[in-house]
């Protein structure tokens, strides 16, 4: 057997630059960081062969001196494990950390909402550690934390989540969870998420599958279940439902509002897909590489090209591949009159997508088949590979192949200072972002941006419709962002504004040692002197 | 466990760090948050998202410049990183005041931020630095240590005159209270009413630094607020030799009002002509539009509340529970403060809620631990009809339960948008109404 990609032995996981080479600073054509990637070379060094020395090692990255707010491995878990209806996520922190769990229980609101579950709330508990705690250690808090969590919730499971300040100090979250497994008798998942530990949160949902395929999906199925597929997804609608209906499959979504019981049944899937390829592919290859459930290896479910492989690739796996064909013809035909008008009216419009990486590439099809055009593109991250490594896993090169290249395709993790570059090298109607802290700095800027919050909205034949439909709502809305233009300033100097190179602190270090005259100098002084 | 313990579900506060948005709240101040990746989205999700979707201005939000440490930061140390963090803040953003405010990380492991901070303070770079990790307090804490530093580090000393009748606001905590800027808007116009010249450090009327460094010259400091910003107002009488007036009720309606601007005006001993002919005028309408509501108050016959369940932060807590009792007659069964206030304020807001108004004295609870305010207010019997329940999102299931109306006055709040919103004064009591009985009105 060739070596596993994924070692489920160790509870801890590997983060995304080192185990895919991951980075958050390119700046270039997409056709060129296709080259640089060297998707095919690293694709064999994955499955365990040798390609030889070549450019599949290291990608070039641009540093920034200036960072921005941005999100954290940690908030991604608690968005997924603290998303789940019968299983308790612990907060190994001071109160901060949880700061963000009532935005993922109005997440989880809408998620159950959407999918026909009934309303709860999250189950999340801090272990609310305080400064004692720093020095004196904080274990036998996580162990009191750990029974009231038994004793409040009974849940399936329990999860605690490492945090920057308890990976500072030490805190052995494995002993503990190990030592208080017999005692509350349900699975207790250590997981190392704190927010340091990678440059990209991304890691973070790397980390949350980890713990479930570690000790919650079942090792020992007794049984197959031949009409099960697993989707690794957020809190989407459940469109995929009725597009694997006509191959007489069923959706296994994993894992934002899933209960324990379908987490453990996901070994008895046939095969496992997601929306996203930067999402779903540690919990996909884990399930081949360990678990006998086969991925599918196809390019995302996104424009008509996209959306026809994905369903074959599912098809063959289902053994329906005529009932694929037939179902692909005729949603071709169903929304042909739809799309033509939807053409007509985009025509001469241009989008701007600002999202994770193979995301960003699913929605940027979807723009294509409206025919919206796109010169440019913000990634927060880029991942030259993905666990899978799949041949038709390259969602870049698939993009670009399919729809053609893009001149400005940046990589950058949320720094809002940079839009006002990125926004005037090319040309744009509207922005769709994902991720919190852009889209209001691109509406003072004068843009109208769809934040895509429900993120099945763009899959599938449907979802070019759907994603059309909104954005002639977002549209209208310039109306509202160029007034605000006029009346908002961004904190930023003119200076900084006139520059075209969203990376010109990072190429020309230098004018960091210029700095504007100190305007407080003079009233400093006046204090001084009057003191 | 049902008892107390170190454990906190549904959190109602975040960290000291979350002070960033107190910043973010002076006029052109620029927050920089010397902390890991996560922490200003999480206080910002907290503090301006989920409460009332308040948004933010200039710096903050997506703005904000933050360190991000990475482990190299960890075992290297994380100066390297600020220092270019700093520089490259001041190179593109245009700031009168740039705030480093350090998190758990760089409080763990030892980084010498003030020593780099004085070195751009002494190139004259209006810079400040200031402690705020996270497990060294909530975002109330955080509040109170900004403060102190801006005044220290930047405002500076002063021996000059003071004037009279100038008087600093230290009031609502800023994005948390989350009709903040609605409350400094009205008790400043209730305040310049009544003859104040008002110096405001936060929100929509504040004029950035030139504001801060007007602070030493005032009179005295009006903290009106249970105990936020008291620590504040003991710091600038030392500092400054300024006395300070402490309320703990923010007043709300007609009566608590004019009681507040007598209270005041008697403090500061400035001349009683103007204020009390601001007090007529401004009862004149106010009982104006009381005299409509008594109408629906009295006649609408589809039920309304007559009981209420209270959980929220000690200042609204306390003045809707005061209001509510004392001047519309609805009836407090559970009043919950959930910002845990240093131990020695509490006997004072006991005592307050005692003293509520003649035949009413609920019990005051202290608890931040969601699932406990959960039970506790599950616990409640009430009586008949809807009660109404205020609280934080996380009681909506709670409320849809024990089938009370129920609105959000506390963070998290995803179950309203808030612009521009006052509970406060003579204005913003007519504004709480309007919330109360528009959820009772109707088919519901």
């Amino acid at each position: 057997m060739a070596k596993t990609i994924i070692n489920l032995d160790m509870t801890e996981v590997e983060n995304r630059e080192f185990r895919l080479g991951t980075i958050i600073g390119w700046d270039g054509k997409a056709s060129d960081l296709i080259q640089q990637s060297a998707y095919d070379e690293r694709s064999v060094k994955k499955h365990g062969g040798c390609a030889g020395k070549g450019l599949g090692c290291r990608l070039c990255e641009l540093q920034s001196p200036l960072n921005q707010e941005t999100m954290c491995s940690n908030a991604i878990v608690q968005c997924q494990i603290g998303n789940l209806t019968d299983c308790v996520l612990i907060d190994h922190a001071p109160i901060g950390c949880s700061g963000e769990n009532s935005k993922f229980n109005l997440s989880m609101h809408n998620g159950l909402k959407r999918r026909g579950k009934p309303l709860q709330n999250t189950l999340n508990i801090s272990t609310n550690l305080k400064e004692k705690d720093m020095v004196f250690g904080a274990s036998d808090k996580l162990r009191r934390t750990i029974r009231d969590a038994k004793d409040r919730y009974n849940p399936k499971a329990i999860f605690i989540g490492m945090a920057c300040a308890t990976a500072i100090i030490g805190e052995d979250i494995d002993s503990v969870a190990e030592e208080m497994e017999p005692e509350v008798g349900v699975p207790v998942v250590p997981l190392h998420c704190e927010g340091f530990r990678s440059k990209h949160w991304s890691t973070g949902f790397d980390v949350a599958f980890h713990g479930v395929l570690r000790q919650i999906v079942n090792r020992h199925p007794e049984k197959k279940q031949k009409d099960l597929l697993n989707i690794v997804a957020l809190w989407g609608t459940d469109y995929f439902s009725e597009m694997l209906k006509p191959l007489g499959l069923r959706v296994n979504y994993l894992l934002d509002c899933a209960s324990f019981d379908e987490i453990r049944q996901a070994s008895e899937a046939i095969a496992t897909a997601t929306f996203c390829d930067t999402l779903g592919g540690y919990m996909a290859t884990a399930l081949e590489e360990s678990f006998g459930v086969p991925q599918i290896d196809a390019p995302q479910p996104y424009g008509i090209r996209g959306t026809d492989e994905w369903l074959r690739a599912i098809a063959k796996v289902a053994g329906k591949e005529n009932e694929a064909e037939e179902y692909i013809e005729s949603e071709h035909r169903r929304i042909a009159p739809k799309l033509a008008e939807l053409r007509n009216f985009f025509k001469g419009k241009n989008g701007i997508v600002m999202t994770g990486s193979a995301y960003a590439h699913g929605l940027i099809s979807v723009l294509s088949e409206l025919g919206i055009g796109h010169d440019a593109a913000l990634l927060f991250h880029h991942d030259p590979i993905y666990d899978g490594g799949g041949k038709h896993q390259d969602t870049l090169k698939e993009l670009i192949d399919t729809y053609g290249d893009i001149p400005h395709y940046t990589v950058s993790k949320t720094r809002a200072f940079q839009l006002p570059q990125l926004l005037k090298r090319a040309k744009t109607n509207f922005l769709i972002i994902r991720h919190p802290g852009l889209a209001s700095v691109a509406g003072h800027l004068g843009f109208p941006t769809l934040t895509m919050g429900d993120e099945h909205i763009p899959v599938g034949y449907e979802g070019i419709l759907r994603v059309g439909e909104m954005l002639k709502g977002v549209i209208a809305r310039t109306k509202f962002n160029r007034i605000l233009k006029r009346h908002v300033k961004l904190p930023y100097s003119d200076w900084w504004l006139s520059q075209s190179d969203p990376f010109y602190l990072t190429n020309h270090p230098e004018v960091l040692d210029d700095l504007p005259r100190a305007a407080g100098k003079e009233k400093q002084e006046l204090i001084q002197a009057s003191a | 466990m049902t008892t107390k313990s170190n454990s906190i579900s549904d959190p109602r506060y975040s960290c000291a760090v979350g002070a960033t948005n107190s910043v973010v709240a002076i006029r052109g101040a620029v927050p920089i948050a010397n902390c890991s990746p996560g922490c200003q989205l999480k206080q910002t999700a907290f503090l301006t998202f989920e409460n009332g979707f308040q948004g933010s201005v200039y710096a903050g939000a997506g703005n904000m410049p933050s360190a991000n440490s990475t482990e190299n930061d960890i075992v290297f140390g994380g100066i390297k990183t600020l220092d270019e963090l700093v520089k490259s803040t001041l190179k593109i953003f245009k700031g009168d005041l740039y705030v480093v405010l350090t998190g758990c990380v760089g409080g763990l492991i030892g980084d010498d931020v003030p020593s780099l901070v004085r070195k751009y303070h002494e190139k004259g770079y209006p810079i400040v630095a200031v402690d705020t990790a996270g497990f060294k307090g909530n975002n109330l804490y955080g509040h109170e240590e900004v403060v102190d530093a801006i005044i220290d580090q930047f405002v500076g000393d002063y021996h000059g005159k003071k004037q009279k009748g100038l008087v600093n606001l230290w009031f609502e905590t800023p994005y948390f209270n989350q009709n903040w800027r609605g409350d400094y808007q009205e008790i400043a116009r209730i305040l310049r009413g009544a003859g104040f010249n008002v110096n405001i450090p936060f929100g929509p009327e504040n004029n950035g630094v030139k504001d801060w460094r007007r602070i030493p010259k005032a009179q005295f400091n009006l903290v009106l607020s249970p105990w936020v910003g008291v620590r504040n107002a003991e710091h600038l009488q030392e500092k400054y030799g300024q006395p300070f007036l402490h309320i703990s009720e923010i007043p709300i309606g007609g009566e608590a009002t004019s009681e507040f601007i007598r209270n005041v005006v008697k403090f500061a001993g400035i001349d009683k002509l103007q204020s009390e002919k601001f007090i007529r005028e401004e009862n004149r309408i106010y009982y104006y539009y009381l005299e409509h509501f008594s109408e629906f108050f009295a006649e609408y016959w589809y039920g309304m509340p007559s009981e209420f369940a209270i959980a929220a932060d000690s200042a609204y807590t306390l003045a809707y529970t005061k209001f509510l009792a004392d001047q519309i007659g609805l009836i407090p069964r559970k009043a919950i403060i959930t910002d845990d206030p240093p131990q020695k304020f509490r006997a004072e807001l006991e005592r307050l809620f005692h003293d509520l108004t003649e035949g009413v004295d609920v019990q005051v609870e202290f608890e931040e631990d969601g699932y406990l305010i959960e039970k506790a207010i599950d616990g409640v019997k009430f009586s008949s009809g809807k009660p109404l329940i205020l609280a934080s999102s996380w009681e909506l299931t709670i409320a849809n339960k024990k089938k009370a109306l129920f609105f959000e006055i506390t963070p998290p709040s995803s179950e309203s948008l808030i612009i521009n919103r006052s509970f406060a004064g003579y204005k913003g009591a007519l504004n709480l109404l309007e919330k109360i009985y528009s959820a009772s009105v109707g088919g519901k």
